[in-house]
């Protein structure tokens, strides 16, 4: 079955014919081409597929692409706006977040997510917000301080 | 995982060993299995299907008689059978033994069984369960069929 | 994945229509975080999907007659931050802020959780000790079933077929009382418990407990109850004696099974040490209320 869905992605209007089984991530890496987005476990419990779905961030390889009609969704690739990098894409550059970076984009999509809810986030709230996202290389201390500073950053 | 499954059945032994060996009578005991037929000399083909919870597995694959050993009372039966759907199957050897018992004859079933894939990542202990309600069904059912069988003696 | 139909009807009505049309081929879909993973893992292949997630006024979480109704579409999220559900039910938010992580609880929803009836999921045990009820939504209209009579078996319950959660009724605590749900994560926080328990305890001004209901998460083929703890703890003040008496009876309800979160005699005796910890934790939390 062919469905007719209309979203917005990364703030463009969108109309498009999927099918129905599509899964949202493959419906944004496959068919638009937003390979940031990354699949890791396929289960919901890694985080490297993390995307906001009208500003929540969820699991897009546990939603189907159908639940995204009406709704907007942000992609890593919908943070920087133009040439200027997100505060959280910066400070993970410039803090040392990343490092293999598979896990990155999902880290500074929830990163990002925490700082439209929490501005000023204690080490405790940035610990359980971002405990869904796992890494295998940095550790966690980087990711933390960077969205510190990055939380530092935004508020100037 | 090893399963081990009693029941007591009030018959003689020999009616119930000579009913266990009738593989085509035995399977249709056991809920859930559908079109049983021979595959070659004791060999069987069938179809098993199982409902846990949402998850729905027809299982098909082959049962054979391995073992048939009057004297001592034992048999065993491999069955290997997959669900096409799920990618997955289970794998088992079983062992059946009639042992004598204060109120008839005790039928002790050890089955060492592998579940495979998917399958198996669902749930080993949903399979256990449902192995268990299986067996049970399957005394209960024994006990109707030859219940209503006329018995030898009569 | 499989192919299937996909429809999101925009009325109760037409969603159990279609639903009864489908009949056996047809699963009912809302956030999806647990059917997703079995149609993924091609456990469950329905040929056709109505999602619930376009009925208007499904997620809503709004005060009825001495409580709380939630919406079958309101999301564990929805639960945990809503106010009301804090400062009324604070157990109910505490349990629903502690389960996976926060992109699931974004997403998951209370009737889905409910109708999925895994019983390692931490919200019906809580739900249990809540005295929680179920209403449901068939072709024939409205019914209501005690959450203690929903769960019937591993991932089985009342619902009929054609039948779909609406929402879950919560009685505000009467005074003195106060509830407590811990659980036991020995892997991860985001894990499923190895074994979770929620209690509730109603005390008079003296401290005598009047009223107790625990629930039991991880410890048998649905969440369960532990009548005859709560019958043991009912008229009696709080000691050590009590609480060792009303785990050893909690104990003899429970069937767990062994898994990579332990064997089923670690978690029997776990259920005791959890059923004391949460029995105490609501005690303690009841007699500041008292007081």
């Amino acid at each position: 079955m062919t469905l007719r869905i209309r979203l917005s992605v990364n703030g463009s209007a969108r109309e498009v014919l999927i099918p129905s089984s599509r899964r949202l991530i493959d419906f944004l890496r496959d068919d638009l081409g937003l390979t940031g987005t990354k699949e890791g476990c396929g289960v919901g419990v890694c985080g490297a597929c993390t995307v906001l779905l009208d500003g929540r961030m969820i699991s897009s390889c546990l939603a189907l692409a159908a639940f995204a009609d009406g709704a907007e969704v942000t992609t890593v690739e919908g943070l920087a706006d133009d040439e200027r990098l997100h505060p959280v894409q910066q400070a993970f550059i410039e803090y040392g977040g990343a490092q293999c970076g598979i896990c990155t984009p999902g880290q500074v999509v929830a990163a990002k997510a925490l700082l439209d809810e929490v501005p000023n986030p204690t080490e405790g709230e940035i610990r359980e917000w971002m405990l869904g996202n796992l890494c295998r290389c940095t550790g966690y201390y980087k990711i933390i301080e960077s969205i510190q500073k990055a939380a530092g950053h935004a508020r100037l | 995982m090893k399963l081990v499954q009693r029941s007591i059945l009030a018959v003689e032994r020999e009616r119930l060993w000579d009913f266990l060996m009738d593989v085509p009578r035995v399977a249709r005991c056991i809920p859930g299995v559908e079109a049983i037929e021979p595959a070659g000399e004791n060999r069987y083909r069938g179809v098993l299907n199982v409902q846990i919870g949402p998850v729905r597995l027809a299982l098909g694959g082959t049962v054979t008689l391995e073992e048939q050993d009057r004297n001592g009372w034992q048999a065993a039966l491999r069955a290997e059978a997959d669900d096409r759907g799920a990618g997955g199957g289970i794998r088992a050897r079983m062992t059946a033994r009639l042992a004598p018992a204060p109120t008839g004859i005790e039928l002790v079933v050890e089955t060492d069984l592998a579940v495979l894939g998917k399958i198996g990542e669902f749930g080993q202990p949903l399979i256990k369960k449902k192995a268990d309600g299986l067996m049970q069904a399957f005394a209960v059912n024994v006990r109707a069929a030859l219940g209503r069988a006329p018995s030898s003696r009569e | 994945m499989h192919a299937f139909d996909y429809t999101a009807p925009e009325s109760l009505a037409s969603a159990l229509a279609e639903l009864e049309e489908a009949g056996d081929e047809g699963k009912v879909i809302a956030g999806g975080t647990a059917l997703m993973i079995l149609m993924m893992q091609r456990l469950v292949r329905p040929t056709r999907l109505i999602s619930l997630r376009r009925l208007p006024g499904l997620g809503r979480i709004e005060v009825v007659d001495g409580g709380v109704r939630i919406g079958a579409l309101a999301t564990h999220r929805d639960v945990e931050t809503s106010p009301l559900i804090r400062s009324r039910i604070p157990v109910l938010a505490e349990t629903l802020s502690r389960v996976a992580t926060l992109r699931i609880r974004n997403v998951a929803t209370i009737g889905g959780c409910l109708a999925h009836a895994d019983p390692n999921q931490d919200p019906p045990v809580t739900l249990l000790a809540l005295d929680a009820r179920v209403r449901i939504a068939g072709r024939q209209g409205e019914r209501q079933v005690a959450l203690d009579e929903f769960f019937v078996d591993y991932y089985q319950t009342a619902l009929r077929p054609g039948e779909v959660v609406v929402a879950v009724d919560v009685a505000f605590p009467a005074p003195g009382n106060a509830s407590a749900f811990h659980k036991f994560l020995p892997r991860t926080a985001d894990d499923y418990a190895t074994v979770a328990v929620a209690a509730t305890v109603t005390l008079t001004p003296e401290g005598v407990c009047r009223e107790a209901r625990i629930g039991l998460g991880a410890l048998g083929p649905t969440p369960l109850r532990a009548r005859d703890a709560e019958a043991i703890v009912i008229g009696e003040r709080l000691s050590d004696r009590l609480l060792a008496a009303a785990s050893e009876a909690a104990i003899r309800v429970v069937d767990p099974i062994a898994d990579p979160r332990g064997s089923a005699e670690y978690k029997r005796q776990m259920a005791g040490v959890f059923v004391r910890r949460a029995l105490r934790g609501a005690w303690d939390r009841a007699s500041r209320e008292a007081a």
